[in-house]
């Protein structure tokens, strides 16, 4: 048996092990709220995006927009959402599985550390990485977001596509990967602009009321059409953060609690140590007192 | 009958409310709304945004974005919007510095970030004109 200065040592690491995940749970509960907070605020923006696309869809015919066009795929392109941080349970392997099952020629941008790593690391093709800081901003994202589409109208790739941490709710996040670009038809758009919004998946009423476009109707959908891709990813991005801050608020969970059930086995072994220690001092004086 | 104006930007809805009428800073002018305005979708300049109701006005710094009118609504998609109250002056002017001297001092800044330095620029000004109009 371990002698109960050992014991008391191990007790004092366990100890302060759990203060310090303790300390990094509640760090992340409250990032975590803010984060769920911002990622809920984007849905009104989704929800006029998808009205205004919808207006437009239904009075301009035969639209004609490279993000529209469909080609032949060589080289996918995509975004992939990490975090900075590591110490968040599976979240960001689970993801990095996502990229491993992508058997095409693929190449990617990065945003977050722990991504770019990954990237390297496996020698993939990293076009560009990102830092993704706490306070995600449209303007930072929209960086990351053109980048890719200018990549795309280049034809350095063919397609843009996302891989993030859905956020779903607190206990679980789903890795998925959602195709961007070229947009298949702008019906699917929309039903996908819905379907986040929390609307029905069908366009509520088809409004014939005839429309005024200014400057005119081409001119209004080449400036939609990006600003649409520009706030996809960033619902992603946000999305990704509130995943992220989920998933380390679980992972310290879990780490405190097992230091807690540490923490009574060790305290169980020690007294029991202490009290053979006492028991054994006892036999030896009551033995040298027969003795004498 | 009224006007119902909404005014969303990504991070958050910055206006909700029942109007009178609203004044829009377009791409090709400013188009002033009334209700039973026939429907306009329309490109949103960098610019001020007017909005009275009864005897009041209230002003807005909006940048890039689009409107869609209705005959009972207007609503704003902006990429960032605010009301002038919220319009700190000295924060602005700072920003603007920091931006200019950022642009500056990078020697080979990348085409992107400059775009977007621009940009923050573009609308500091326009929060600043929003803000020292009404003195």
């Amino acid at each position: 048996m371990a002698s109960t200065r050992d014991i008391r040592r191990r007790i004092k690491s366990v100890k302060n092990t759990r203060q310090i995940t303790k300390a990094m749970e509640l760090v992340a509960a409250s990032k975590m709220k803010k984060a769920q907070a911002a990622a809920l605020a984007g849905r009104p923006y989704a929800e006029l995006m998808a009205q205004m696309l919808a207006a437009l869809s239904t009075r301009v015919e035969d639209l004609q927009h490279p993000f529209l066009a469909k080609r032949e795929v060589r080289t996918r392109g995509i975004i992939l959402i990490t975090s900075d941080k590591g110490l968040c349970g599976p979240l960001n392997t689970n993801v990095f599985k996502l990229v491993t099952d992508i058997k095409t020629p693929a190449k990617f941008a990065v945003i977050g550390r722990k991504g770019a790593q990954f990237i390297a690391r496996t020698k993939r093709e990293l076009l560009a990485d990102f830092p993704a800081n706490d306070r995600t901003s449209f303007a930072d994202i929209k960086v990351v977001a053109e980048y890719m589409v200018k990549q795309f109208m280049e034809g350095t790739v063919d397609t843009v596509e996302v891989i993030w941490p859905r956020f779903r709710n607190t206990l679980l996040q789903v890795p998925t990967l959602m195709p961007l670009l070229p947009l298949s038809g702008l019906q699917e758009v929309l039903a996908d602009l819905r379907s986040d919004a929390g609307l029905s998946a069908t366009p509520t009423k088809a409004a014939d009321t005839q429309m005024l476009f200014e400057p005119d109707a081409a001119t209004v959908i080449e400036s939609l059409l990006p600003l649409y891709i520009n706030r996809e990813v960033y619902q992603h991005a946000l999305d990704a953060k509130a995943s992220e801050h989920s998933a380390r608020m679980v992972a310290m969970k879990t780490a405190k609690d097992n230091a807690t059930k540490l923490l009574g086995d060790l305290t169980l072994e020690y007294n029991k140590a202490r009290q053979a220690g006492i028991t054994q001092e006892i036999l030896e004086i009551a033995a040298a007192q027969f003795a004498a | 009958m009224s006007l119902t104006l909404e005014i969303v930007t990504p991070e958050a809805k910055v206006y909700s409310d029942t109007v009178d009428t609203v004044v829009i800073p377009t791409a090709e002018g400013e188009v002033g709304i009334l209700p039973g305005h026939i429907a306009l979708l329309t490109q949103v300049a960098d610019g001020e945004l007017r909005v009275t109701k009864g005897s009041a006005t209230e002003y807005l710094a909006v940048s890039g974005g689009f409107a869609e009118v209705g005959a009972d609504r207007v609503r704003v998609l902006a990429e960032r919007a605010i009301t002038e109250e919220k319009i700190d002056e000295g924060a602005v002017e700072a920003a603007i510095k920091r931006a200019e001297q950022e642009i500056r001092d990078a020697k080979d800044i990348d085409p992107a970030q400059y775009e977007h330095l621009q940009e923050m620029i573009r609308y500091a000004g326009v929060q600043l004109a929003v803000k020292r109009r009404r003195r």
